[in-house]
């Protein structure tokens, strides 16, 4: 193999970059990115960034070496494995021997087609054009209880806005189960955050928007209005390449696509059981998976990688780690500290088999968390 | 080429370890060590590549 192609710069994309390199690739390295910034990291953004407490340099990851070459602002319109070759939107196609699939994933949106002004968080720009209207505003609405939803919400609560949250479901409960979302919403509320329920969904109103109608009465406004409502692996550019999608690009147990391609990062899903497909798109799984993409790619047929079940975040001063298959359910074991003093180490049992461990303010490595929650 | 750590932000995520072992070790509390003072040439790539994929920030590359 001397021309290996990856489409992407996010973690995804630079970890196979960086491990190709670091595994002994000599060949040609080029990877293609989208975005006009060098790659940079996702976590700060619905932090610091959007905040305005961290400048948005900061974020760079540490450059890809000198025998990389980065191609910012090079978006893939189309593949053609038969011809090994990515299409581009600006310039000439180009050609692979070996490639590397991390086009990640992009904000879901509610705005109605032509709707201005729906802001969202997902790349550097998106943060960026939220923390420059943060000093004007005194109010905001994020629409979508979700991980992300709710540290955007804690972020700008934090910069004095009064905040409201608005989903479907009740906050957090579908991803962690009720025992934890309960626990963290109850610790919004006291930090000042309105929920609002919209069972039926919310449409989004006003050119630009300012605010939410709310499916069978009302309308919540306010000066930000911010959608976290998922997101959409990147996958059409794809359409014509024959590979297989299933709400996802689809790998393999070694991130193998077909002959020559691989896969990693929030672009892709694995078949967990027969016809059902997951993604995982969360930092460590990107960066397990990245790798075992670069050694597949190297080695042919690559080693199954192992799954990192592990997500964080922060919010209302909480900072929780959370391993093993969530949503978690019922209430946990408590294994040091106390859940209702803010600072725990808490562990979730099916039967005398631990499937869940979580770390709330609670300073221990992440290595042995995963290990609690994989302790049969 | 150095690795530069920021011990105070490590958290043990370890993915620095799988990505390059024979650069990165974990000490007995979980957290991140380099396994040579000095970096050898020949483990630079792997260096930069176990860097790149800390969630923390807590590695930086020193050319």
């Amino acid at each position: 193999m001397r021309d290996v192609v990856v489409v992407g710069a996010s973690i995804a994309g630079v970890t196979a970059a960086s491990a190709l390199r670091a595994e002994g690739y000599r060949g040609r390295l080029t990877v293609l990115s989208e975005e006009s910034r060098p790659p940079y990291s996702r976590v700060p953004l619905s932090k610091g960034v959007l905040g305005g407490t961290q400048a948005p340099e900061t974020t760079a990851l540490p450059a890809l070496p000198d025998d990389v070459e980065l191609r910012l602002g090079s978006r893939a319109t189309a593949l053609h494995t038969e011809r090994h070759l990515v299409e581009l939107e600006d310039g000439d196609p180009v050609p692979y021997d070996g490639l590397v699939i991390a086009t990640g994933s992009r904000a879901r949106r509610l705005g109605a087609p032509g709707q201005g002004g729906e802001l969202v968080v997902r790349t550097l720009e998106d943060a960026e054009a939220i923390a420059s209207r943060v000093p004007g505003a005194r109010t905001a609405l994020v629409v979508g209880g979700g991980f992300l939803g709710m540290e955007v919400a804690s972020t700008l609560n934090r910069h004095g806005l009064a905040v409201t949250v608005v989903d479907r479901d009740p906050p957090l409960r579908r991803l962690v189960g009720s025992w934890l979302a309960d626990l963290v919403v109850a610790r919004a509320r006291a930090e000042g955050i309105t929920f609002a329920s919209a069972p039926d969904g919310v449409a989004l109103v006003g050119d630009p928007v300012r605010g939410a109608a709310v499916a069978g009465g009302g309308e919540l406004h306010a000066d930000i209005v911010v959608s976290a409502v998922g997101d959409l692996p990147n996958v059409e550019w794809l359409q014509s390449s024959g590979l297989t999608v299933a709400g996802g690009l689809v790998v393999d147990a070694s991130c193998r696509v077909a002959q020559d391609v691989v896969a990693a990062g929030d672009v892709t899903v694995v078949e967990v059981s027969p016809g059902v497909f997951r993604r995982e798109p969360h930092w460590t799984s990107a960066v397990v998976q990245a790798r075992a993409a670069a050694l597949t790619l190297l080695h042919g047929a690559g080693e199954p990688y192992q799954p990192d079940h592990y997500f964080w975040t922060e919010q209302f001063g909480l900072d929780l780690k959370m391993a093993g298959h969530l949503p978690f359910t019922g209430a946990p074991r408590v294994s040091a500290g106390d859940p209702a003093s803010g600072s725990a180490l808490m562990a979730w049992f099916e039967g005398e088999r631990c499937v869940g461990a979580v770390a709330m303010n609670h300073r221990m490595p992440v290595v042995r968390l995963k290990a609690m929650a994989r302790a049969a | 080429m150095q690795i530069s750590v920021n011990e105070a932000a490590c958290e043990g995520h370890a993915l620095c370890q799988l990505a390059a072992p024979d650069v990165f070790a974990l000490d007995d509390d979980g957290l991140v060590q380099l396994v040579h003072e000095q970096l050898p040439e020949a483990l630079e790539a792997r260096a930069e590549a176990g860097a790149r994929v800390c969630p923390v920030a807590a590695l930086s590359i020193v050319r």
